[in-house]
């Protein structure tokens, strides 16, 4: 039986679906068999993260009215053998064609065959928000050091603790190093205390995660970006890893950092 | 029957007191009233209080007797008291007394009320609404907004570890606190707002709470 973690925010743009798609490649490459399920019905883009846009026949909507079996509508990664796959969102209807119970239901479906079900919600907290967590254990408010995320993040924790489910952790994404050196953003500490919920992980920005985006390529599979650590990082941490937090502030050279670009130049 | 004085007028310092009889016909007594009140030995301009002894008097029974009393011109009533009341009443202020906690974050978005005092436990996030009929203690950080008094109690306050709201209502007195407020400190750390005697929100130390509301104390024992 597995587990389905909803990714969520409150506020669009904060990297959700991003973060959706690495944390569900970084599982899958740790070998757990992953289910992403993209609930953003009407705006969908976890499919184009992931590079499967072209193999969508059927999704959500066509599974939840009986159009299809579940099993025809699932897109496999073909990069992980079966270890990665996708239920994409409908396009061409609304949120409302869906309703918590069915979406209840397909998630209790899923969790039979797959380790993990990501549960990428849509940004705001009406129906669409309302259907993604209906059938999630757990959540992960995902939100960047800016003053108006933080504020969503604090709205929708609010409506997490209030549903059956456990307290949900958080993900600070889109990190800029040479901002919280200078003291010009909020820090880890501000947001950790402000929110006061557990810190599942940060992530750098870092350009390389728009790139690889709009080549399909998820970032969790260059092992050598920041942004694809902290996200390896968190997949570990969800697999019950204990892994020390990355630091934030890489600093000014020590002396040794200087003595030795002396001798390199 | 016994003829009895169903009304007994009494003299203080502080002007006459009426005494009404509670056994008695309640019309009857509005009778003896109103030959009292057109009493010619009662002259000038009189303060008097009135005191139901056990009989309840209703809102509309209460204006009744004052407009028979004030009838005559020259006797002017400063206030009706009665030895008992409704359980509604006394409900409403046993609940007016109590204190309710609440443990955890009011976060965005979210309201806790309560009918006496109220005991946070938690941070107030901002867009977090905390409010009560009495008094707001807050264990922790204050970063939304707060009403004390909320039913038009002017003696309410909002004391908290870190008073940073952003915005402070204390009866139907409101103030959002903007940076060109001067009563704000630099470092907020144990403060309590409270309804200064010219009308307007104050913001003080908490250590000075005692000599600004020495009511607010229910403590009895030894120093």
């Amino acid at each position: 039986m597995g587990e389905a973690i909803v990714i969520t925010s409150g506020k669009g743009g904060v990297g959700k679906t991003t973060s959706s798609a690495n944390l569900g490649t970084a599982l899958a490459l740790q070998g757990k068999k992953v289910c992403l399920v993209d609930t953003d019905i009407g705006l969908r883009n976890l499919d184009v993260i992931l590079g499967l846009e072209n193999r969508i026949i059927y999704d959500l909507v066509d599974v939840i009215e009986g159009r299809c079996r579940i099993q025809q509508a699932l897109v496999k990664d073909k990069r992980f053998e079966d270890r990665l796959f996708l239920l994409p969102a409908a396009q061409t209807t609304d949120k409302n064609a869906v309703t918590p119970e069915q979406m209840k239901d397909l998630i209790t479906e899923l969790k039979r065959d797959y380790d993990y079900i990501l549960i990428d919600c849509p940004a705001g907290i009406e129906q669409g928000y309302k259907n993604a967590i209906a059938g999630a254990d757990r959540a992960i408010v995902v939100t960047t050091p800016e003053i108006s995320a933080v504020r969503d993040a604090d709205r929708i924790i609010g409506l997490l603790e209030a549903e059956e489910i456990e307290p949900p952790k958080l993900i600070i994404n889109r990190i800029r190093r040479n901002l919280i050196n200078s003291g010009d953003t909020l820090d880890v500490n501000d947001i950790t205390s402000h929110l006061s919920i557990d810190l599942l992980g940060i992530v750098l920005d870092d350009e390389n995660v728009i790139s690889s985006s709009n080549k399909g390529e998820p970032v969790v599979m260059d092992p050598n970006n920041p942004a694809a650590l902290g996200y390896r990082n968190i997949a570990r941490r969800i697999l019950g890893e204990s892994v020390p937090l990355m630091s934030v502030d890489t600093g000014k050279p020590g002396f040794f950092g200087k003595l030795k670009s002396l001798f390199s130049k | 029957m016994s003829k009895q004085q169903v009304v007994t007028i009494k003299g203080t310092k502080d002007g006459l007191i009426l005494r009404l009889d509670d056994q008695c016909a309640y019309s009857d007594l509005l009778e003896e009233l109103g030959k009292k009140a057109q009493d010619p030995g009662l002259e000038g301009a009189v303060e008097v209080q009135i005191h139901t002894g056990s009989r309840y008097c209703s809102d509309q029974a209460a204006k009744e007797i004052i407009q028979i009393v004030q009838s005559a011109g020259h006797l002017r009533v400063s206030k009706i008291q009665s030895d008992v009341i409704t359980m509604e009443e006394c409900n409403r202020r046993v609940q007016e007394q109590q204190s309710e906690t609440y443990i955890g974050i009011v976060r965005s978005g979210q309201e806790v009320r309560a009918k006496g005092d109220l005991v946070v436990i938690g941070d107030v996030n901002p867009n977090g609404h905390v409010s009560a009929a009495g008094s707001i203690y807050i264990l922790g950080r204050l970063k939304g907004k707060a009403h004390a008094g909320n039913a038009g109690n002017r003696e309410a306050v909002i004391a908290a570890s870190w008073l940073e709201a952003t915005h402070l209502m204390i009866a139907d007195q409101m103030e959002t606190m903007t940076d060109e407020l001067a009563i704000l400190s630099e470092h907020p750390e144990m403060e309590c707002a409270y309804l200064h005697t010219n009308g307007f929100i104050a913001i003080d130390r908490l250590q000075d709470l005692r000599l600004l509301r020495p009511g607010l104390s229910t403590f009895k024992g030894g120093s």
